[in-house]
């Protein structure tokens, strides 16, 4: 084996090899065994080190030093050619924006809170089932704090795009999005999220997208019903921005490195009246245009599904 | 031939030492162990003994009680018939079609790709068992490994099925008759029938129908080259001749012919218990070896198992180390190994093997067993029997002497039609001669064929003889209607010639007395000769000039006949009652006329064959049951014994010294005698074997053609038989591999066989031998083509275990390359021409030089593959950041990125990605990766092409590679860009731009492959050689 490896591992294949002559030799071959048993050990181990002629696995030190350093030189050289292919690969992609975006849309969906499921199952008597979702939101909501959103963001003029021209790597301004905007779901009022009184919100966001930009005038909506089963098991849902959509002064996204407080928009939705002690499966959509909501590969592209099940 | 006596060593007498009894009908159909069994092959691998030949005929009527005049009762025949069974040989136990099958489904290569299979069907298990979702990886990764398994098998099963049929259309499915004498009645009975101590008739042209003792015969010849090589027709009496049953007088052996003559015969051996039978169950019992590429496929398996588990212990141990799962470091392990399983490589090299096989048939080469088309090449000694084989297998006239001089005649296969031109005299009485005295005729309506086609009936030598005459001098036919014959006593043993009396032509009325026969008995009857047309009476310069004439005809191997007449006087005119009972005519004081010679003699393409078989450093020996003038003769017109060797004898008569006082290492060439051969121990042999470059063996039994070619395998020889008679199929099966002549072989020695010579035409071997040393070379070149796409088909997911990053190529993409786009351009290397003259250069040493040895490996794996990974991972690189996802970012993003409820994992710009539409960007990946594995299989496929040679000196000329080359780029794109791929394999189409990642690396494995071979052609015998020329 020329592939130069440390001698352990070598070592280590000989092992291997040698048990493999073992089992062929276990499975005979109407040949007298024994002898030649003796002598394959021998001339494995006169292979493994051969005192007389000073060979490990029937290379001299000065042979094996050689070849390790040819292929030391083979493997820095390579080394050196994907260095040279990596740089040129970065000399040609920005770091602002990326090249192909195409894959990315269109946009993906979300919810908050997320534990691992899809399946929102509580029961609203006992707070241990519910209040992982409590503080999940919590902690998800820590970067919307209005005081926060106040210091780093600027309050943008609603309705429009907020587009900042100037060079790819100035830093960009950030539109405000306030915890407050959430109301009955900012979990100021109730600190949760109406999950005590089976009220439970749901947070939706839409992924970010670099340079994404819904439609003037039409911004992304978003609207929830009952998947499959009764209309009427979601008697009603509130939705906060009441508006019930993505505002367009949010767009278009500039990147993480130069849009670096971007805060993505949200939309709570509060299932007010929901039927208690049952699985209801809730798909919520976004609607506007550009937005795909309908793939049959990708069920978290322009819309999610889940299912509530609220005992009491 | 009695000249052959002369001066062959020690005349076989007092032979069989060990004398064993024969034994009664061989129990071999009985279960037996195998310990049981291989003693019996051992006790056959002995001489044939028999003392039947030595009884006296009431001995022998008492020992078959049976009565010589009426035969058996038919009650007593029917009883011996089922003590001893039907006189038919036992078929060699042929394999049932399902072990066949089964043979092509498990062995060697498809045993590594089962393993495969089980391992992924194991892992899939596993997951199954631990996770509810799993991916379905492993088992379309086992499925599609039993699938090629099967579908290759059925594919070889089916090749070796095809030839096999040839094969049967071979057999001669006539169901042969016998004459039988019982009760005293004589009736034709089917020759299974026939039982022990039978009475049985003979004639000219039937098949003895099994071993027989003469109690009578009258002008009996048999034709015993199928058992013991020997071309002409033997001469059968009631007389015991000879020690060796094989070489008495009375005995026939079942299945030889009877020529001409009737005889009468008591059967004293029927089926598997006759010589005939012994020498077939001693075929069938022999154990045949591994093929040499068999052993190379096995060692090869070894290696890459070795290979594989090592690189999977070690990444299991390392994920475990990385803190990866038990279960998940398994089924890593289970991935890694079989990753290294080269799926394509089974059906590539089973391609190939049958590709060759279909051009060497195209050659005349009929391969029965595929793996045999690479035996030939690698073939060290070839042990040629001499007749049919080296020999035409007829008789000719070769040489002829009168008017004190040798005349030589045309004796090449397509005798030019031109006639021997001489106006002496003599030389017309001599033609008139040897066509009148003469009982051979052709067969009726042959008129449209050249002479030397045409059939006749009779001797070989009266044939050779009147085709001879027919084509040099006059229609023989003609000349008998002139001078029709008044008188004639045939040729016989004891007499030793032959003499007829014609009436002549030119109306005087009178009679002449002509004769031919052995030249010294000839001589004997003659008082004058004739020179120049005129008689002189004897003297001793005549005779010394004939004894010269006669030696130098015999030293050559030739079946020398003197001819003699005399002009009857006219007292015997017309009408005169001529009786050869009587002899009531003179018989003394003939005038000798001359001596004709005949051979068989060589093909004319052998002598060259030889050559090319030597130069390509394959030794020649040739083993016969033939007579060692006549071997040695041949051996040195075919040059197998070559111009400036001498033998032992030789090199004594040249220094008159004693043969004992010879130095051996003068003596190149030797001359064995199977009676010499049979005192040798192993050891002897084996030195005979080793010292001597040039060696023929004369006079061999079936078991020591046998002994010879195991003698030779002790060597480490890989040894090729040819040979077409029932004694030589032992040596046949026993040879790694055996070559059976198509058109005049037994079919004993075509079941024996590997391969076969439809044309009978040696000089096909040596195509033979070309073919397998090329596709040796070639499947070499295969082998490394497939084996380099392995490490980047390996590294991703090592890199993906390592790294944590998302795999960048997945099962089905590695599918599509070892059974998609490698394919083709890997079987086109079959179609590579020889890089040099691969008939010049040494056969190869299977012990050192392998089909895959560590250097090609080392190529593949470490060198040519690695490159093809980077260029992979660069191009996975490449896109992953143009979508947005920048290599660091990468580093251990698995656990996230295969998160299926993680729908809006970021990326290096802050974008949200679900899991369907990152899964996307990795399968995008893994199609280009695939397609840049296609490209740099492009370089590979070129630098495959040559192992020493450069590009620019091998030239592009191998279409089926051109072809290769854009057919796996057409398949790449198909897979890449049709709608629906997506779905069906998870292939999306590529931006142009992705395509040219690769080109930098194909230009880079040219550039480096080219380096290397310009080095190791520069300096032969270098490091660079020594490590890298695989």
């Amino acid at each position: 084996m020329v592939v130069p490896k440390s001698e352990e591992e070598e070592e280590e294949k000989e092992k291997e090899e040698e048990e493999e002559e073992k089992k062929e030799e276990e499975e005979g071959q109407g040949q007298p065994t024994g002898n030649t048993w003796w002598q394959k050990l021998q001339i494995m181990s006169e292979y493994l080190w051969d005192p007389e002629r000073r060979m490990f696995l029937a290379r001299t030190g000065q042979s094996w030093s050689l070849i390790l350093l040819i292929y030391f030189f083979f493997y820095a050289s390579l080394a050196a050619v994907i260095t040279l292919c990596m740089y040129t690969l970065f000399l040609t992609i920005s770091p602002y924006i990326p090249t192909f975006t195409e894959r990315v849309k269109p946009p993906g969906v979300m919810i908050r809170p997320f534990a691992h499921s899809l399946n929102f199952n509580f029961n609203v008597s006992e707070p241990d089932t519910w209040q992982h979702y409590v503080i999940s939101l919590n902690g998800f909501l820590q970067g919307y704090n209005d005081s926060l959103q106040e210091e780093m963001n600027v309050d943008c003029p609603p309705g429009q795009y907020f587009i900042q021209d100037g060079d790819e790597d100035e830093d960009k301004k950030a539109c405000q999005f306030k915890r407050s905007f959430l109301k009955n779901c900012s979990g100021l009022e109730d600190p949760t999220f109406g999950y005590s009184t089976g009220q439970p919100c749901i947070l939706l966001k839409m992924n970010r997208i670099v340079g994404f930009r819904p439609e003037l005038g039409d911004p992304v909506k978003v609207s929830c019903k009952v998947q499959r089963g009764d209309e009427n098991d979601i008697r009603s849902i509130r939705y906060y921005p009441e508006s019930a959509s993505f505002d367009l002064r949010y767009y278009p996204y500039y990147g993480k490195l130069t849009h670096v407080n971007y805060t993505s928009p949200l939309v709570a939705m509060h299932f007010t009246d929901v039927v208690k002690n049952q699985a209801v499966p809730v798909q919520c959509q976004l609607k506007g245009k550009g937005i795909i909501n309908d793939v049959i590969n990708d069920r978290f592209v322009g819309r999610v599904i889940f299912t509530l099940n609220i005992e009491t | 031939m009695e000249l052959g006596w002369k001066k062959g060593a020690a005349a076989p007498q007092g032979q069989n030492p060990r004398q064993i009894p024969i034994k009664g009908p061989k129990p071999s159909k009985k279960k037996m162990k195998r310990k049981k069994k291989k003693r019996d092959t051992e006790e056959l691998k002995k001489e044939v003994v028999m003392d039947d030949h030595k009884l006296t005929l009431e001995e022998l009527s008492t020992k078959y009680s049976v009565n010589l005049t009426t035969g058996h009762s038919h009650q007593r025949a029917k009883e011996i018939l089922i003590r001893d069974g039907p006189n038919t040989l036992t078929p060699p136990p042929t394999t049932p079609e399902w072990v066949k099958f089964c043979k092509q489904l498990f062995g060697g290569f498809s045993l590594l790709l089962w393993t495969g299979a089980i391992l992924c069907f194991v892992a899939y298990g596993i997951q199954i068992y631990f996770n509810e979702e799993p991916a379905k990886d492993n088992l379309y990764l086992s499925i599609v490994l039993t699938v090629v398994v099967v579908i290759t098998g059925c594919f070889s099963y089916y090749q070796e099925a095809k030839s096999s049929k040839i094969m049967e259309s071979f057999k001669n499915m006539v169901p042969q008759q016998a004459l039988v004498i019982r009760e005293g009645e004589k009736m034709q009975i089917n020759v299974q029938d026939v039982v022990l101590g039978d009475l049985v008739e003979i004639k000219g042209g039937d098949r003895i129908p099994a071993d027989l003792r003469l109690i009578s015969a009258r002008g009996c010849k048999v034709d015993n080259s199928s058992l013991t090589g020997e071309s002409e027709p033997q001469s059968r009496s009631t007389d015991f001749t000879h020690e060796n049953p094989l070489e008495t007088r009375n005995i026939c052996f079942f299945s030889t012919n009877c020529v001409e003559g009737t005889a009468r015969g008591i059967v004293i051996a029927t089926g598997d218990s006759t010589v005939m039978g012994r020498i077939a169950s001693l075929t069938s019992g022999l154990e045949v070896g591994q093929t040499p590429i068999a052993a190379e496929i096995e060692h090869f398996i070894r290696l890459i198992t070795v290979v594989a588990v090592f690189l999977g212990v070690t990444f299991f141990v390392l994920s475990l180390l990385l803190g990866y799962g038990w279960l998940e470091a398994i089924i890593f392990l289970i991935g890694i190994i079989v990753a290294n399983v080269p799926e394509g490589l089974l059906a590539t090299v089973t391609v190939c093997l049958t590709l060759t096989a279909k051009r060497m048939a195209k050659k005349n080469c009929l391969v029965k067993n595929l793996e045999a088309v690479e035996t030939l090449g690698s073939t060290s000694i070839i042990c040629s029997d001499k007749t049919g084989t080296l020999t035409q297998n007829r008789m000719i006239v070769a040489h002829m002497w009168f008017d004190e001089t040798v005349y030589e005649v045309d004796t090449s296969e397509e005798q030019t039609g031109k006639t021997f031109a001489n106006n002496s005299d003599t030389w017309f009485i001599l033609a008139q001669i040897a066509g009148l005295c003469n009982r051979a005729d052709f067969k009726p309506n042959q008129e449209t064929l050249p002479i030397a086609k045409r059939a006749t009936t009779g001797d070989a030598s009266e044939s050779a003889l009147l085709k001879f005459i027919e084509q040099s001098y006059s229609s023989v036919a003609e000349m008998r209607k002139k001078n029709p014959k008044v008188a004639e006593i045939p040729f016989n043993s004891t007499n030793k010639y032959q003499m007829s009396i014609h009436f002549r032509e030119d109306g005087s009325q009178t009679h002449v007395l002509m004769m031919k026969g052995a030249p010294e008995r000839i001589l004997e009857f003659c008082s004058t000769f004739l020179l120049h047309g005129q008689e002189y009476s004897m003297d001793n310069e005549l005779k010394e000039d004939f004894q010269n004439a006669y030696l130098e005809l015999g030293g050559l191997g030739e079946r020398v006949l003197g001819f003699c007449f005399l002009n009857l006087p006219s007292s015997f005119s017309k009408g005169f009652p001529f009786n050869t009972d009587e002899m009531n005519f003179p018989m003394d004081n003939l005038c000798f006329v001359g001596l004709i010679s005949m051979i068989d003699p060589p093909r004319t393409t052998v002598p060259d064959a030889v050559n090319k078989c030597r130069s390509a450093g394959i030794k020649v020996i040739m083993v016969t049951g033939d007579h060692p003038i006549t071997a040695e003769a041949i051996a040195k017109r075919v040059g197998i014994i070559s111009e400036n060797t001498e033998t032992a004898e030789e090199v004594a008569a040249r220094l008159r010294i004693p043969v004992s006082k010879v130095n051996p290492r003068d003596a190149k060439a030797i001359v064995v005698h199977g009676s010499q051969l049979k005192d040798l121990h192993s050891e002897q042999l084996d030195q005979i074997l080793r010292n001597h470059t040039e060696i023929v063996f004369a006079r061999t039994s079936p078991q020591q053609k046998l002994i010879i070619v195991e003698g030779c395998q002790r060597l480490g020889a890989i040894v090729a038989v040819t040979g077409d008679g029932v004694n030589d199929s032992p040596a046949l099966k026993k040879a790694d591999i055996g070559i059976a002549m198509g058109i005049s072989g037994s079919d004993v020695s075509k079941q024996a066989a590997d391969m076969i010579l439809l044309d009978d035409n040696f000089a096909s071997i040596v195509t033979g031998v070309e073919e397998g040393r090329l596709i040796f070379d070639n499947l070499k070149k295969s082998i490394m083509y497939t084996l380099t796409s392995n490490i980047p088909e390996i590294t991703p997911f090592l890199v993906f275990i390592i790294l944590g990053v998302p795999l960048p190529l997945g099962t089905i993409t590695i599918l599509c390359i070892d059974l998609g786009t490698d394919m083709v351009p890997a079987i086109s290397l079959a179609y590579e021409s020889a890089e040099s003259d691969i008939m010049k250069r040494r056969p190869r040493n299977p012990k050192m030089d392998k089909l895959v040895n560590r250097r090609l490996i080392s190529m593949a794996y470490g060198q040519i593959g690695m490159i093809q990974a980077v260029a992979g991972f660069f191009t996975y690189f490449v896109i992953m950041a143009e979508n947005g996802f920048r290599p660091i970012d990468l580093l251990g993003i698995r656990l996230y990125w295969e998160d299926k409820f993680l729908n809006d994992l970021e990326d290096s710009y802050g974008q949200q990605w679900t899991y369907e539409q990152r899964k996307v960007v990795e399968f995008t990946c893994q199609t280009a990766f695939f397609v840049t594995i296609v490209l740099v299989q492009w370089a590979d496929l070129i630098v495959s092409k040559t192992r020493r040679n450069s590009v620019f000196q091998q030239g592009m000329r191998n279409k089926i590679l051109i072809f290769g080359i854009l057919e796996e780029t057409f398949l790449a794109a198909f897979l890449s860009y049709t709608p629906g791929m997506d779905v069906a394999l998870r292939m999306y189409p590529l931006k142009i731009s992705w395509w040219f990642c690769a080109l930098p690396y194909s230009i880079l494995i040219f550039v480096y492959d080219e380096i290397r071979k310009l080095l190791i052609r520069q300096r032969p015998g270098g490091w660079v050689e020594r490590e890298t020329y695989y």
